[in-house]
C-alpha cells in the first residue's frame, strides 16, 4: 500500500478562521486507492483540514502539494478535475433535477461554454449507479428525503471523477441501509485507485472502512495508524473524553467498539 | 411527461407572445383590424403582402405609437424576468429581485433629482438617463460598502442593499417635497410606472441594454448553475465564486436599472414569472432564462394593453396592473408552498 503514489501532501498547515487558529502545524500524506477517516471531536479543526486540502481555505503558513506540486500553482479549473470536495450541507435548488445536479459535477470538466459530450454522461451515469441514485435521476431535489440528497452529492462528486475523494461527513443524514450504500460506493472507487479521505463521526463505522486514521484534536493531528491502534491510544480517550474499548468478535471481520462516559 | 412540458414550454410561450404583440398592436382608444396590422407588420418586413387594409392613419397609430410602446413592454417585462430569475439564483432566495441592490430606489432617486433640477422637462431623455445613471450609482455603492469590509459576502450584500435603498429612498423623500407642484406629477407619474407616451428611442435604448444584457446572461447559464449550488460547492467545481458573482449581478444591474429607467417601477414580473416557470422547466440557467424572458413579456404586454384599455377616461399605472395582478398571484403560491 505505502508503494502507492502520494496524490494529496499536507505540510506543517496552519490555518486561521477569522482571528481563530484552527490548524496547528498539520501534516498527512495521501495515497492513491487508500482510504483514510479523520476523526476527532466536535470544533477540532476537522472540516476546515477537509476544506484546507481542498484548495477552499489558505494556510497561513505551510503547504498543500496535490501530486507533487504546490495547490496554489495549479489552475483552479485542473484541481476541480483532481480533487472532489463532498460535505453534508448542500443547498441546491429544490426543483433542480437529481440528474441535472449531478451533471454540474461535470463543470470543472467542460467549463461555462462547451457542450457535455457522451463521455460526460457515461461520468453522471457511472456516478448514479455507484451510489444508487439512478432510479432518482428525474427526480427534483425538492422531493427528497435528506439521505437520498445527500447521495446526490455524492455522485456528483463521483462524476467530477478525482483522483482525491474528500467527504465531510458524509453519512451524517443517511440512515443504514443508506450508510452502508455510500461506504460500498466509497470502496469502489477506492479500489479504482482514487485517494478517499473522509471524515466520520461514527468511530465503530469509521475503523471498519478506513485503512488508516487520522485523529484530529485542538488543531493538530493527535494520532495517526491503523483504527485499532488509534482507537486504543492514550490520545483518542482523552480527545473524546470516553472510554474506549474494542472487541473481537468471532465472524466480525473488525471489532466492535463500546464507549464509556468519562475515563 | 415533465421532459416533453419542458421541450413545449419554449414554443408555447413564444407563440403566446407573438399572440400576445398582436392582440396589443390591435386593440387600443383606435381599434386597429387584426388582419390588417398583420398585414401591414409582414409588409414592413418586406414581405409580398397587400398592406393597403389599414389606411394612412392606422398606420401612422401603428407605427409610432402602439408597436413601439408594444415592443418597450415586452422588452421591459423579459428584462425584469430575467433579472429576477438570475438575482434569485445567485442569492438563492426565489424571493429575490432588483430590488435587493438597490436599482429601484436609485432610479427613483436619479429620476426625482432630473425632475427637480427642471431637466426632464427641457432635455429629452434627461428622466430615463438619470435614472439609471441613480440605479447604476446606487449598485455601484452598494458593490464597494459591501465590499469594504473585507470581501463582499452575500449577506453583507443583502444588508448593504437595504440601506443603501433606504438612504436612496430618504433622499427621494426630501427632494420630492422641495420640487415645485407642477413638476411633482411627472415624478409620481413615472414612479407609478408605465410606458404612455415611450417611442423608438426608447425602445432603442431599451433594447441596446436589455437584449444583449439579457443574451450574455443566458450564455452565463452554466456558472450560473453552478453558483446556486452554493457558495462552497461552486468553488470546489473550480468557480471563481465572486468574480463570476460581481459579474452576473452586474449584467443583471444594467438590464434592472434599463427597464426601469424607460417604464418606471413595474414590480412582481421579476418575481412572477421566473416562479410560475421554473416548476415547468426546472432552474437551470439556459432553460430558464429564456422561458422567463418570454413569460415575463406576455405578462407586461398584457399589463400594458390593461393599463392602456381598462378606463375610458385616463391610463392606468402599469406598475400598480402588474401589483394588482402579482400580489393575489404571490400570496396563493404561498399558500399553495405551505400546504404541501
Amino acid at each position: 500500500m505505502t508503494s502507492a503514489e502520494v496524490l494529496l501532501e499536507a505540510r506543517g498547515l496552519v490555518v486561521d478562521r477569522g482571528r481563530a487558529r484552527v490548524l496547528e502545524d498539520v501534516s498527512l500524506e495521501l495515497r492513491a486507492g487508500e482510504a483514510v477517516a479523520v476523526v476527532g471531536p466536535n470544533a477540532a479543526g476537522k472540516s476546515t483540514l477537509v476544506r484546507t486540502l481542498a484548495g477552499l481555505l489558505r494556510p497561513v503558513a505551510g503547504e498543500v502539494r496535490l501530486r507533487g506540486r504546490a495547490l496554489a500553482e495549479w489552475p483552479r479549473d485542473a484541481v476541480a478535475r483532481t480533487v472532489a470536495l463532498v460535505a453534508a450541507e448542500e443547498e441546491g435548488p429544490d426543483t433542480l433535477t437529481v440528474a441535472d445536479r449531478v451533471a454540474l459535477g461535470r463543470y470543472p470538466h467542460r467549463g461555462p461554454f462547451r457542450r457535455l459530450t457522451s463521455e460526460d454522461e457515461a461520468a453522471v451515469g457511472r456516478a448514479l449507479r455507484q451510489t444508487g441514485t439512478l432510479h432518482l435521476a428525474g427526480r427534483r431535489l425538492g422531493t427528497l428525503s435528506a439521505g437520498e440528497r445527500q447521495l446526490a452529492t455524492l455522485a456528483r462528486g463521483l462524476a467530477q471523477e478525482p483522483q482525491v475523494l474528500l467527504l465531510d461527513e458524509p453519512a451524517a443524514h443517511l440512515d443504514i441501509g443508506h450508510q452502508l450504500q455510500l461506504f460500498r460506493a466509497l470502496d469502489e472507487v477506492r479500489q479504482c485507485g482514487v485517494a478517499v479521505l473522509a471524515v466520520v463521526h461514527d468511530l465503530g463505522r469509521a475503523a471498519a472502512w478506513a485503512g488508516r486514521m487520522l485523529l484530529v484534536a485542538k488543531g493538530r493531528i493527535a494520532a495517526a495508524g491503523g483504527p485499532t491502534e488509534v482507537l486504543a491510544s492514550e490520545a483518542a480517550a482523552a480527545a473524546f473524553g470516553v472510554g474506549i474499548r474494542g472487541h473481537a468478535v468471532p465472524g466480525v471481520p473488525h471489532l466492535l467498539y463500546v464507549f464509556e462516559e468519562g475515563s | 411527461m415533465t421532459e416533453a412540458r419542458r421541450r413545449l414550454a419554449l414554443p408555447v410561450l413564444g407563440v403566446t407572445l407573438l399572440a400576445a404583440l398582436l392582440m396589443a398592436t390591435s386593440v387600443g382608444s383606435v381599434s386597429l383590424p387584426f388582419r390588417g396590422v398583420a398585414g401591414a407588420l409582414l409588409a414592413r418586413a418586406g414581405l409580398p403582402v397587400d398592406a393597403a387594409a389599414l389606411g394612412p392613419t392606422g398606420e401612422a397609430i401603428l407605427f409610432s405609437v402602439r408597436l413601439p410602446r408594444v415592443l418597450l413592454a415586452a422588452l421591459v417585462g423579459g428584462g425584469l424576468a430575467v433579472v429576477g430569475a438570475t438575482l434569485q439564483a445567485v442569492f438563492r432566495n426565489p424571493l429575490a429581485d432588483a430590488g435587493l441592490l438597490g436599482v429601484g430606489s436609485g432610479a427613483a432617486f436619479g429620476a426625482v433629482l432630473a425632475v427637480n433640477a427642471g431637466l426632464a422637462s427641457s432635455v429629452f431623455f434627461a428622466l430615463p438617463f438619470a435614472a439609471f445613471a441613480g440605479a447604476m450609482i446606487a449598485v455601484l455603492a452598494v458593490y464597494i460598502i459591501a465590499g469594504a469590509s473585507g470581501r463582499a459576502s452575500l449577506s453583507g450584500l443583502l444588508l448593504t442593499g437595504i440601506a443603501v435603498s433606504a438612504l436612496a429612498g430618504a433622499g427621494t423623500s426630501v427632494l420630492l417635497v422641495a420640487t415645485e407642484e407642477f413638476r411633482v406629477k411627472a415624478v409620481l407619474f413615472w414612479l407609478a410606472g408605465g410606458l404612455e407616451g415611450r417611442g423608438w428611442t426608447h425602445v432603442q435604448a431599451g433594447a441596446a441594454f436589455v437584449l444583449t444584457g439579457v443574451a450574455l446572461l443566458v450564455l452565463l447559464g452554466r456558472p450560473l448553475d453552478v453558483l446556486s449550488l452554493g457558495e462552497e460547492e461552486a468553488a470546489s467545481l473550480g468557480l471563481r465564486v465572486r468574480a463570476t458573482r460581481l459579474l452576473l449581478l452586474g449584467l443583471a444591474s444594467l438590464v434592472g436599472g434599463a427597464c426601469t429607467a424607460v417604464a418606471g417601477a413595474v414590480p412582481f414580473v421579476g418575481l412572477m414569472a421566473p416562479h410560475a416557470l421554473r416548476p415547468v422547466v426546472g432552474p437551470l440557467g439556459r432553460r430558464l432564462l429564456p422561458a422567463a424572458f418570454l413569460g415575463g413579456a406576455i405578462l407586461v404586454v398584457l399589463a400594458d394593453l390593461g393599463a392602456r384599455t381598462l378606463s375610458e377616461s385616463f391610463e392606468l399605472p402599469l406598475g400598480a396592473l402588474t401589483a394588482f395582478v402579482g400580489a393575489p398571484y404571490f400570496l396563493l403560491a404561498l399558500r399553495a408552498n405551505e400546504g404541501r
